[in-house]
């Protein structure tokens, strides 16, 4: 039976609806759509690269260049240590990207190195027999560390771009040691290359706290050996308030000083000694940790400078207890803890009111100096705005036409009543589509664009299996009523059956695809997803509808 | 005229397909057989997203463009293989510079490069012996390591802190891989190609893939096409015979080394879309063996007494008209994708526009006729069709 019940035929149209009001900011020009609401402006359809013009890079990480030098300074700390617990070794070597091997001369003293080898670290793994100990790191520890070496890296490319004064760039992991970093509306992309590979400037400095005392925000007269910072919460704020302005500051060519980012557009800023106390190079590592249990077990960050830098820090903290001892990381503070006691011997830890998630941010920032791993391109593709506005010229011409030809094609075969119906089936699928990439974010490439011609040319299909299967009925002597639902019960399982198998081929290809080609996945199997709902609802909604109205006796089919 | 229905198709034909399955066996085994030949032979034309290399779309800053001296220009430069097109209109081309391989012949590039963009107080040569990667920069004025970065930036080369030289000086050798200046040596050939012809043409577009991810994306192109064939064959052995799996596998086999081969004889760009023609000619093509496969079973439960020849004919006949008006939508669409979408989709709507014949063709015959070949017995199949339907 081709009828529906009533609550079926309010929903389907209530889809219908809902699914051109989703993809109706696709299609308004951009003066209507401003004077919107904002959640309503965001439900658009992305343009990919292709089409908007930008840069995309694929980036590698060297992780066994990291892994070598950690292998490296591991092997120091083995001899260091052998040395302390009077181990005689013959040679201790590193087994490129695996392992450091020691070679023992007394075999009896393996133990006694056990030992120290646990007083390094405790979660080393250590294999071998007799006079050969292999220490490598345990393998959660290896996740743990790359996972760390791509964090870092991306937070560093998003400074370093958020820098470029460019918006919306995509920076996401990718597979194990990949980076992926797309920017809508680059051209030359060279700038954005030296910048990605520059080192951020961290720098401690002591807070001048005679200035600070005057408890003025701007202090207009500043002593020559002082100068104004803003705190990374005063730019964030800043931001969250106007990001424009933000823009604005990140682009100034030439580069605004801290000190003119505070004069001009007020943030907090925090008044520093010029002279700088330990410099960020010195720094070894910082990570986010827990205090003892008996203080309280609350989430702080710990770092470790190296010698040079803890001699250092060493002698500025003796000299400044009770003061605040601000961390620069570029121009702007990322934090100012008050000195509590004198660190000396290396490392040392900054406690606070902090939550995990404050901590590892601190611990990523202060990390953030230099990449942790060399990045090389190993993916380049540019596209400029003219050629991407060409191909959003020829995908539109091409779809346009496509969907013309279709129509055409349709009506000629079918006549106006079925022909028009399966137009209209092919247009509400069309509108789905749209919908449905708005509301999932996607992206229309140019492929994509490609994708969506194709399933204007195959979403008509099941109207066709339809229409040549009631034709068989007729011709078999069925009423005109009968043979519209005997029809369209028995297309139906060549209609579901043939649109899954093609949705396995899309399915898979959005699986393997990267780019432009998953945007025509994603267009092809969404638009296959969809047409089950055309095909199947909806079109016979529309049957029903036209039978109840026009009781024919003879089909214009 | 145009306001009625117009039956493109007669009603009922009687076409004696499967009559004629031998003829199309051969034809098809010859393609199919020459096409893999040509493979091996002439090779496909595999795109910068396989093979690795360099592409850049340029248009000329006045007038036409003169392929005959951009040709003579390039081929010059010393950067391997350059093939050129044109590319759109008669103003635009499309350079495509074949993968770099980090020889010592690019860091002499990179040196002219240099000298060209940073003065002719540069040089930058390969390190002490030629066994690793390295390259030697040797700077007219001594530099800090920022500075360092700066400079090697102009030809590139991006570097991490721990390899730039510490203090000022004025040489620094920069350790790298071979495979490490393979990756660089793109970026230099890039540079290289903008300083030889960036006067007279703009630069629209540059693509540079890499050696590694080349191999990469070959490698997971073709499982991607396995899994798709594979997926396709499960699905269709489980809604209705293993016979039927199996025809419809050797059908999409046939569909895809023909379209192949078409790539071979055409000449046309093998890149990542056409590959995404290649698994949406599958998808296609099986859909039209679907509905031809759905009504087969339907008649072996109807028809008891007729011969599986007989049966599939009358099959293939009833599902005609349906059969060649999808073909005809998609056809029409795809025409509108090769006339108007433009010199990117070019190859992708030429190949699909193939597959769309040949995935109508091979539904017809080859799938069918696999079915014959293996000996399909309705009694078995309708048995096990009616103990289904008791259970129902």
């Amino acid at each position: 039976m081709l009828n529906l019940p009533r609550w079926q035929t309010i929903s389907i149209v209530t889809i219908t609806l809902l699914a051109a009001l989703l993809a109706l900011p696709n299609l308004l020009p951009d003066r209507v759509m401003s004077v919107l609401p904002a959640w309503y402006q965001q439900t658009r359809i992305n343009l990919g690269l292709d089409l908007r013009g930008g840069a995309h890079f694929l980036l590698e990480a060297d992780l066994r260049g990291v892994m070598n030098e950690r292998l490296t300074n591991l092997s120091d700390s083995v001899r260091a240590e052998m040395r302390k617990e009077q181990v005689a070794l013959k040679s201790v070597d590193v087994d490129s990207g695996k392992a450091v091997v020691l070679v023992l001369r007394d075999e009896a003293q393996r133990p006694k190195a056990l030992e120290g080898l646990r007083a390094i670290d405790p979660t080393l793994a250590v294999t071998g027999d007799g006079g050969t100990i292999r220490v490598a790191y345990a393998d959660v520890d290896l996740v743990r560390k790359r996972k760390e070496v791509i964090d870092q890296s991306i937070e560093i490319l998003r400074r370093r771009v958020d820098e470029t004064g460019t918006i919306e760039p995509t920076i996401v992991r990718q597979g194990d040691d990949r980076i992926l970093l797309q920017i809508p509306g680059i051209k030359d992309t060279t700038e954005l290359k030296r910048k990605i590979n520059q080192t951020a400037k961290l720098t401690f400095h002591l807070v001048d706290e005679n200035v600070a005392a005057t408890g003025q925000a701007l202090p207009t007269a500043l002593p020559p050996t002082t100068f104004l910072v803003p705190t990374r919460e005063g730019m964030q704020s800043l931001r969250a308030a106007d990001p424009k302005k933000f823009d604005e500051i990140m682009s100034a060519n030439p580069r605004l000083t801290p000190e003119q980012i505070c004069r001009r557009y007020q943030p907090q800023c925090l008044p520093v000694l010029k002279r700088v106390v330990v410099g960020g190079e010195d720094l070894d590592d910082a990570k986010s940790t827990f205090e003892n249990q008996a203080n309280g077990g609350r989430p702080i960050i710990s770092f470790t400078f190296n010698a040079a830098g803890g001699r250092a820090f060493c002698a500025a903290t003796r000299a400044n207890i009770g003061k605040r001892l601000a961390i620069q990381l570029d121009s702007e503070i990322i934090s100012a803890p008050v000195v509590q006691s004198a660190i000396c011997g290396g490392s040392g830890i900054i406690t606070g009111q902090f939550t995990t998630q404050q901590t590892q941010e601190q611990a990523l920032l202060l990390r953030s100096g230099a990449l942790p791993a060399t990045l090389t391109i190993i993916e380049e593709r540019t596209v400029g705005a003219d050629l991407g506005a060409d191909a959003i010229h020829s995908g539109t011409v091409a779809a346009l036409v496509g969907t013309a030809f279709v129509i055409l094609f349709m009506l000629i075969s079918y006549g106006p009543v079925f022909g028009g119906f399966a137009s209209l089936a092919m247009l509400v699928n069309m509108l789905l589509v749209f919908a449905g990439m708005s509301v999932l974010g996607a992206s229309l490439t140019l492929p994509g664009i490609a994708g969506l011609v194709l399933t204007v040319g195959m979403s008509v299909d099941s109207n066709v299996l339809i229409y040549e299967r009631v034709r068989e009925e007729r011709a078999n002597g069925r009423s005109a009523f009968s043979a519209l639902a005997t029809g369209y019960e028995k297309a139906l399982t060549a209609v579901i059956d043939s649109n899954l198998t093609a949705l396995i081929a899309g399915v898979l290809l959005f699986g393997f695809g990267a780019g432009p080609i998953r945007g025509f996945a994603t267009s092809l199997s969404l638009g296959l997803l969809t047409h089950l709902f055309t095909a199947t609802i909806f079109t016979r909604m529309v049957l029903s509808i036209w039978v109840r109205w026009r009781r024919p006796t003879e089909l214009p089919l | 005229m145009l306001w009625r229905a117009h039956h493109l198709i007669n009603r009922r034909t009687t076409f004696d397909f499967l009559g004629k399955r031998r003829l199309a066996l051969v034809a098809s085994t010859i393609i199919n057989v020459l096409s893999i030949v040509g493979v091996f032979t002439l090779g496909l034309n595999f795109g910068i997203d396989f093979e690795g290399g360099i592409a850049i779309q340029v248009r000329a800053k006045q007038g036409d463009i003169h392929l005959e001296n951009l040709r003579t220009t390039t081929g010059d430069l010393g950067v391997g293989e350059v093939t050129l097109q044109e590319f759109g209109d008669n103003k635009s081309a499309l350079i495509r510079v074949q993968r770099q391989e980090g020889n010592a012949q690019c860091v002499a590039h990179a040196d002219k490069v240099m000298k060209k963009r940073a003065g002719n107080g540069w040089s930058v040569v390969p390190g002490d012996d030629d066994k690793t990667g390295d390259v030697t920069f040797t700077s007219p004025s001594a530099l800090d390591s920022g500075g360092w970065r700066d400079a090697v930036s102009t030809v590139g080369l991006t570097l991490q802190d721990r390899q730039l030289p510490r203090g000022n000086v004025n040489s620094a050798k920069i350790e790298m891989t071979h495979e490490q200046r393979a990756e660089w040596c793109q970026q230099v050939a890039i540079k290289l190609v903008e300083d030889a012809i960036g006067g007279q043409y703009e630069l629209r577009g540059t693509e540079s893939v890499g050696p590694k991810i080349g191999e990469e994306l070959m490698h997971s192109g073709v499982i991607a096409v396995l899994a798709t064939l594979g997926a396709i064959c499960v699905y269709v052995w489980v809604r209705f015979e293993w016979q039927f799996g199996v025809a419809a596998l050797i059908a999409l086999l046939h569909d895809v080394i023909s379209t192949v081969g078409l790539f071979v004889v055409l000449h046309l760009d093998f890149s990542l879309t056409a590959l995404a023609a290649v698994l949406t000619i599958a998808g296609y093509s099986i859909n039209d063996t679907v509905v031809i496969f759905d009504r087969v079973r339907e008649n072996m439960r109807r028809y008891r007494k007729m011969s599986l020849i007989e049966l599939l004919n009358f099959s293939i006949n009833e599902t005609l008209a349906r059969t060649l008006m999808t073909s005809g939508t998609v056809f029409v669409a795809v025409l509108a994708l090769v006339l108007f979408g433009g010199p990117v989709l070019y190859s992708f709507s030429i190949a699909m526009l193939w597959g769309v014949v040949v995935g109508t063709y091979s539904s017809i015959w080859i799938a069918s006729a696999c079915l014959v070949y293996m000996k399909l017995r309705p009694e078995q199949f309708r048995g096990k069709a009616e103990d289904e339907k008791a259970k129902a």
